[in-house]
């Protein structure tokens, strides 16, 4: 038998002098209502229930410098599960209660935060398998699924697979470099040519100075008098570095946009393949920031600054190389010097990164801020609120530019102190360098060079110091890039999908529940159930879930638990792509995609001739509207376009799905923004679209769903009543009440009229 | 304009707000823990509380509503109801509201869009250390006010810090970057 029963809750129990051998599965839930705020440990066998209050104290053992957890029990309970009655779980909106339904009578047997909800559930699900006599740990997902494959962190978020713990700076910098993996040839070359052209600048002092003063101008020097030969020599080794230096950059520029092109094409692919609550959940805004700013701070790394960064590094450890061969102990003095520098240069290099981190939020935050304002106009107008939102606007700027200011008030105080930091080092090497000259240790063209090698060093480390504040900004950028690309979508392909040749639209939905936010259930329990061919109408309130239940039908979302089937197979089981195309949404919000009203039309079929696009669109009694645009069907709409009215997209949009042509139809409120003659004409349109083929019509007006073969009311995430319009009229309920209401409206208007 | 103040005021007052008759209300826990409200000739056996401003004034404006989330009324402020009253519809609030107080931010890790933190949370004499994962944070770092801040974990979670200046140096420098 399958058990989960943490090894702590077990020593907390057996402390207890309990049996614990017994238990089948055990949970830490943080806090109880008895005695304020504990933490409480539950366990179940098969027989019974333990509840253990006490304290996980923090205490700091003597010694050791490690803190340990101590548990302090405080009170046991112990129930038989037989005098137990139904455990149900409800929820308020931080913590959620154990309840135990038992005689029309319900009290409340735990009190925990809303974080342990999850673990509730089980523990419920874990007795009602104990009561209906299966194993107990059935359908119940512990450890596995919740971990991390690679390094066994909890996913903070079970249905976003994404670790985050498995992801250093290390390995995207790595990852970031993965992308130059399918253009090697080219990379080799930028390579070598890269290490070729610093081989050459570090050799230039060695020539330039050590070669000219030891070996030309002494006296016992081998080439001694040679000066135009050395010069011509040192203008030589100049000339091939330079050159070498324009080989690079021009291969490097026509290889490295091809990489970024690589990135972007993934992040946006990635963003295709994302499913909807990924959207839903970020803001827009920092979305948007996303994609085209941090593309652009690693397309300018790439081209800008990587390659520096290899260049640099190369000829820091090559010159440092050469300042040992040359003089042991003068390197070493040097050695001495540059850590200090180096752990200035890290210092500085934490601070920018926070300040960038800021920079960028405060960023994304005015980006959300203008587009708000773009998109809101028409409401900010009409309240006369502009220079409240320049006020807002200009309070978050104003941040950012404190944020920038300390920024570069920090830079211009330190670097200066650490140029004058080099600079002493310089110093120091010239003094004792100078001695050791004088006493004949070392020569005069060494002394030189060594100086020339010094001040090279600079340049690397000056580079370094501040590439890393570069580098830092390309990884936060490649971070979140990758956090798209590596995001794995909720709603994925099934492995094996199974293809219907035909789908008749048999829809069958048991016990669903969903929600959007954890804790915030939306949909709960939900029961209905469409017959191939047959109009099913649903009325509810605003927010009762009715959208909710549509897009989980077109699998947008995936269902937290219960099932829907169509046709008698899961929804998870069915292919995507063929799901998708079977199914047609005219829902509330309609998005046009930029480009001309017949290419929307014909967006779900491309290639659909012109002839069937009017046809649809007088289908839709969209063409007398559109005919009276200038550019008629050639009108560019979308971001940027033409504005129409809701009721003009709502007919585009059943335009679009008349053209689709789906096996099932779901109209999601089509209609509701529609004036009542324009609604009765496109009727008739739905009405041809909709025989023969499943529809699922959602409706505020309820003389829109007179032709449904039958009726379910949605309340609460929940149907509360279903049945025809005939049979719910007797039943005198919810749906009584509401056709009543309205037909008590129609008849004032009509007095009125 | 000023005959649109004028009509907006006799709109808002033409509503109703419907404040409880505190004078036939009595507040009382069933044996079954829940709370309970008898209102007159009626008795609800269970009620629900809500504030209707939790985080700027959470004393005040509180929904009753039954059963079916139906509103009773409201309590116009909690000062108004007797010590004994005030405590039962406080630990009902606060069992709706839980959050627990931080005093200490221990570690903070940001990684890959999510931030890690170590947090000391419960209460004066009962501490205890918990591990929590926020996603978004411009959005589930809050301030409440100048002083005070909010933190919503991925699990739903709330926690408070009921005064940043009160925090010691360490945790706040650890908190800092995401204040804003
Ligand atoms: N993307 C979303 N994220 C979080 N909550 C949502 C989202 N969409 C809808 N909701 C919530 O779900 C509930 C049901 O919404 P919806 O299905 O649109 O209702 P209906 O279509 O019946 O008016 C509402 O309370 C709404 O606030
Ligand atoms: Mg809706």
């Amino acid at each position: 038998m399958k058990t989960f029963v943490p090894e702590y809750i077990i020593s907390a129990f057996a402390a207890q002098g309990i049996d614990t051998s017994k238990f089948v599965y055990a949970t830490h839930t943080d806090f109880a209502d008895k005695s304020g705020y504990l933490d409480s440990y539950i366990a179940v066998s098969n027989e019974k229930m333990y509840i253990l209050y006490g304290e996980e104290k923090v205490v700091k053992t003597s010694g050791a410098r490690r803190i340990v957890a101590v548990y302090e029990p405080k009170e046991l309970e112990i129930h038989d599960l037989s005098s137990l009655g139904e455990l149900t779980l409800e929820r308020l909106l931080s913590t959620g209660r154990l309840c135990n339904e038992q005689d029309h009578e319900t009290s409340i047997l735990l009190v925990f935060s809303i974080g342990f909800i999850s673990d509730i559930e089980k523990l419920i699900k874990v007795v009602k398998n104990i009561r209906d006599g299966i194993e107990p740990l059935t359908d119940i997902l512990v450890d596995e699924e919740l971990f991390c494959h690679k390094c066994g962190t909890r996913y903070p978020e079970p249905n976003r697979k994404l670790c985050p713990k498995c992801m250093d700076k290390v390995s995207i910098t790595r990852r970031l470099l993965g992308f130059f993996g399918h253009y090697k040839q080219k990379v080799i070359i930028i390579f070598l040519t890269m290490l070729a052209g610093s081989v050459f600048s570090m050799i230039t002092p060695l020539v330039g100075t050590k070669f000219f003063f030891d070996e030309v101008l002494m006296e016992e020097g081998s080439f001694y008098g040679y000066i135009l030969g050395a010069v011509l020599l040192i203008l030589l080794v100049r000339a091939v570095g330079v050159a070498l230096n324009i080989l690079y950059s021009y291969v490097l520029a026509r290889t490295v946009p091809w990489i970024v092109q690589d990135l972007k094409l993934r992040i946006f692919e990635a963003m295709q393949r994302l499913s909807v609550g990924f959207y839903t959940s970020k803001r827009t805004g920092s979305l948007m920031n996303r994609v085209n700013q941090d593309a652009n701070n690693i397309y300018w790394f790439f081209v800008d600054g990587l390659p520096y960064v290899v260049v640099n590094l190369f000829t820091f450890t090559g010159v440092i190389i050469l300042m040992c061969v040359l003089n042991v102990k003068l390197a070493l003095i040097c050695f001495v010097i540059l850590p200090i520098a180096i752990i200035f240069f890290r210092i500085l290099w934490s601070i920018f990164r926070r300040f960038h981190h800021k920079n960028w939020v405060y960023n994304s935050q005015l980006n959300s801020m203008v587009s708000d304002s773009v998109n809101g106009q028409r409401v900010i107008k009409a309240f006369a609120k502009e220079d409240t939102e320049a006020r807002r606007f200009a309070e978050v700027g104003g941040k950012q530019a404190l944020v920038d200011i300390h920024a570069m008030n920090t830079s211009s105080t330190a670097f200066p102190l650490i140029y004058l930091f080099m600079f002493l080092g310089q110093v120091i090497i010239t003094a004792i360098g100078g001695i050791m000259v004088l006493e004949g240790e070392i020569t005069i063209g060494t002394l030189l060079t060594f100086i020339a090698y010094l001040s090279m060093l600079y340049g690397p480390l000056e580079f370094m110091s501040w590439v890393s504040n570069w580098w830092a900004r390309c990884v936060d950028s490649a971070q979140r890039v990758f956090e798209i690309i590596d995001a794995k979508p909720d709603v994925t392909e099934p492995d094996n999908p199974v293809i219907l040749d035909k789908i008749r639209g048999n829809i069958e939905l048991k016990g669903v529940k969903f929600e959007y936010d954890p804790a915030t259930p939306v949909l709960k329990g939900l029961d209905l159930s469409v017959k191939a061919g047959e109009m099913l109408g649903i009325v509810g309130k605003t927010g009762a879930g009715k959208s909710t239940m549509a897009n989980l039908i077109a699998r947008l979302y995936d269902v937290n638990e219960g099932s829907i089937t169509i046709d008698g197979v899961n929804v998870k089981e069915l292919s995507l792509t063929l799901l998708r195309n079977s199914i047609g949404i005219v829902s509330q919000d309609i998005y046009l995609f930029i480009g001309t009203i017949a290419d929307n039309i014909r967006y779900a079929k491309p290639d659909a001739c012109t002839e069937v696009v009017i046809r649809a669109a007088k289908a839709a009694s969209a063409h007398d509207f559109i005919m009276a645009l200038p550019d008629a069907y050639e009108t560019k709409v979308g971001a940027g376009g033409q504005d129409l009215s809701g009721g003009e997209k709502q007919r585009l949009s059943i335009a679009r799905t008349i053209l689709q042509d789906p096996d099932i139809l779901i109209l999601d409120e089509a209609t509701a923004a529609m004036d009542t003659e324009t609604e009765a004409s496109i009727q008739k349109a739905l009405f041809d679209l909709q025989r023969g083929r499943t529809t699922i019509a959602i409706a505020h007006r309820l003389s829109t769903l007179r032709d449904a073969d039958s009726l379910a009311v949605i309340s609460d995430g929940k149907v509360v009543e279903s049945g025809t319009h005939k049979e719910l009229m007797e039943k005198k309920g919810e749906y009584h009440k509401l056709y009543t209401i309205q037909l008590e409206g129609l008849k004032v208007i009509n007095m009125e009229a | 304009m000023e005959k649109s103040t004028l009509e907006a005021q006799t709109l808002a007052s033409a509503i109703d707000i419907g404040m409880i008759d505190l004078k036939i209300a009595e507040f009382y826990v069933t044996p079954g823990g829940f709370t309970g409200l008898r209102y007159g000739e009626n008795d609800h056996n269970r009620i629900t509380l809500r504030r209707a401003f939790p985080i700027g004034n959470p004393e005040e404006y509180i929904s009753v509503a039954d059963k079916t989330n139906k509103e009773i009324g409201m309590i116009r402020s909690l000062s108004e109801l007797t010590k004994k009253q005030y405590e039962i519809v406080v630990s009902e609030l606060e069992k709706r509201y839980y959050s627990p107080t931080v005093f200490e931010v221990k570690s903070v890790k940001d990684k890959l869009g999510y931030v890690y933190m170590e947090l000391l949370i419960g209460k004066e004499g009962a501490k205890y250390k918990k591990n929590c994962a926020i996603k978004d944070v411009n959005k589930n770092i809050r301030m409440l006010d100048d002083d005070k801040l909010a933190i919503f974990d991925v699990d739903g979670n709330r926690y408070i810090v009921e005064s940043l200046v009160n925090l010691d140096k360490k945790s706040l420098k650890r908190l800092e970057p995401y204040l804003f």
